[in-house]
Order: structure tokens, then C-alpha cells, then sequence
């Protein structure tokens, strides 16, 4: 088989997609419902925002957090959280010393079940080619700037494991409440490419 | 180079995080193998093994030149006919004919 670009690509993707679900749904391998159903899934029910839930919960239980630490796996379920792509979670905490940073340098292993699928950049040659040879540079250019005492450890994704960075609390958020702290934590911080900001409150 | 393509992904971020696909067909592309692989039709690790293929191949192309990296869902699509072609679910002779039939060519 050529792998030629163009022959494999001489029309446009979009039709031979549908030419694949044609035939697959003709051998009853696939059912269009079911495609509808995944699709709805990873579109609007599963994201980082169950991330942002696990997160929180460590920040005020910390007996969840100790349980996250040693098997995500089941720490993550008792919340709800599993499937395809989460076989094997594991959290990765940062502290005022360790900075993690998560990347999948062949291809785009990325923890499904708490984040969701992954962003643009995350795939990108130019984020798997760097995160590990350079991943102070790398944050810089996601404006996060660490000073130097900090040491970075970088964790490359694979299909038996996949990380969630657990990031710090930040200051000044004692008294908000579990689903108050979900609110505050984002994507790019459970990669590992940012910290989570406290919000400022009116006074 | 590829320090300034990290920073306008990076500043593309915000788009990026509303939309999970791109376009309808990375959507159903990317149903269609984890559908195949729900049901036990396939692996996702041999579907992996053949995305690394893919991605690898590019990545040789975006170090050694100016070309601009092609789009995830590209070789994403490939690396889904790849396996079915090896698992001989779809052949490419098949997939080519189906094409022909919902859109023929317009030149014919």
C-alpha cells in the first residue's frame, strides 16, 4: 500500500468517513445510534471538569487524596469516573518544590475519563517534541514561570498509563467550599502547563 | 520553528476549548473506533500502534522541513483504515467503491 498523501487523501475526509460507516453499518459492525451516543459523550458529558471534581475532592479530603495517590484508579471510580482511555490513572501531585507536567511524545495518550479528549496543542509535534527535552521552556510559553528551585518532572503517557496532576491549593481558598474549588481548577493545570490562580473576590 | 507553532497553539487555546473536534468527520471518525473497539472488534492498542505509525511519519516531515503538520484527525482517519484494512474488515478497493457511490466523481 502507498502511503502517498495524496492517493490516501485524494478526496476529502469527510466522505471517507462516511463511506466507512456506510460499509461498517451494512456489516452491522457499527450502528449510527451508538456513533451518535460516543460522540455526545466525549462532546459534552465527559471533560475536565470531572478532573476538576477529583481535584477538589483531594484538596478537602484528605483521605480520598492519600487514596487518589496510591490507585487513581479506583479512587477516581468511587466518583463515577471510568471507561476507555483510564485503564491505568495515576495522580501526580505538585508541591512547592515538584512541578509535573504530563505529555504522550508518540501519539495522544491523555487521561479520557477525568479530561476528556485532548486540546490541539497536546498532539502537536511541537508540545511532544519539547515537553521532555525542555519543559521549563515549554511552560514559559504557556506563561507559567517557575523559579528555579523548582524541580519539573515530566510524564510520559502510554496506553497502560495515563496522568492527572493534582496541583497545589491555592492560597486564600480555605473557606470555599468543595464545589467553589472545582470551579477554579482548569484543564491546563491538570496537564501540568499552569497553576491554579485563586480568584479574586469581591470584598 | 517550532517554538513559535507551540505559542499560537497556545493562543488558539481558547477556541480549542470549546470545540473537541474540529470538524463532523474527526467526530465520526473517532466513534467509529472506539465503537469497533466497545464491541470487541478490535484493540485499541493496535489501533495505537498504528496512530504512533502515522503520527511518527509526519513527524519526520515537520522536522526536516518547512511542510506544514498535517491535521491530528488525518492521521488519525489513516491510521483507523490501516486497521481495518490489516484486520480485513474494510478493504480499500471496498472503501474507494463506497466512495464512488455516495459521490460520484464529476467529471463522469
Amino acid at each position: 500500500m502507498s502511503g502517498d498523501h495524496h492517493d490516501a487523501f485524494g478526496q476529502g475526509p469527510a466522505l471517507r468517513v462516511k463511506a466507512l460507516e456506510a460499509l461498517l453499518t451494512e456489516k452491522g459492525l457499527v450502528n449510527p445510534q451508538a456513533l451518535d451516543a460516543i460522540v455526545d459523550t466525549y462532546e459534552n458529558r465527559v471533560g475536565p471538569r470531572n478532573g476538576a471534581r477529583v481535584v477538589a475532592r483531594a484538596w478537602v479530603d484528605p483521605e480520598f487524596r492519600k487514596r487518589l495517590l496510591e490507585n487513581a484508579t479506583a479512587a477516581i471510580g468511587e466518583l463515577g469516573y471510568g471507561g476507555p482511555e483510564g485503564g491505568h490513572l495515576v495522580a501526580v501531585e505538585n508541591t512547592a518544590r515538584v512541578h509535573n507536567l504530563i505529555v504522550c511524545t508518540l501519539c495522544s495518550c491523555y487521561p479520557w475519563p477525568v479530561l476528556g479528549l485532548p486540546p490541539v496543542w497536546y498532539k502537536s509535534f511541537a508540545y511532544r517534541s519539547r515537553a521532555v527535552s525542555e519543559p521549563r521552556a515549554v511552560l514559559r510559553e504557556f506563561g507559567l514561570e517557575l523559579a528555579g528551585d523548582v524541580a519539573i518532572v515530566v510524564w510520559d503517557s502510554s496506553a497502560e498509563i495515563r496522568y492527572i496532576v493534582i496541583p497545589e491549593r491555592p492560597p486564600g481558598t480555605d473557606a470555599m467550599s468543595e464545589d467553589e474549588l472545582v470551579q477554579l481548577v482548569t484543564r491546563d493545570a491538570m496537564v501540568g502547563v499552569a497553576k491554579v490562580n485563586p480568584v479574586a473576590r469581591p470584598r | 520553528m517550532s517554538a513559535d507553532r507551540l505559542k499560537e497553539l497556545v493562543a488558539d487555546g481558547v477556541l480549542d476549548a470549546g470545540a473537541t473536534f474540529s470538524a463532523p468527520w474527526e467526530a465520526r471518525a473517532f466513534a467509529i473506533a472506539v465503537g469497533l473497539c466497545e464491541r470487541g472488534l478490535c484493540q485499541w492498542d493496535d489501533f495505537r500502534q498504528r496512530l504512533i505509525d502515522e503520527i511518527r511519519a509526519a513527524d519526520r516531515e515537520t522536522a526536516a522541513g518547512p511542510s506544514q503538520e498535517q491535521p491530528y484527525y488525518q492521521h488519525f482517519l489513516r491510521a483507523l483504515e490501516r486497521l481495518l484494512a490489516d484486520k480485513r474488515i474494510v478493504m480499500p478497493r471496498d472503501l474507494a467503491a463506497k466512495m464512488h457511490e455516495l459521490e460520484p466523481p464529476k467529471s463522469s
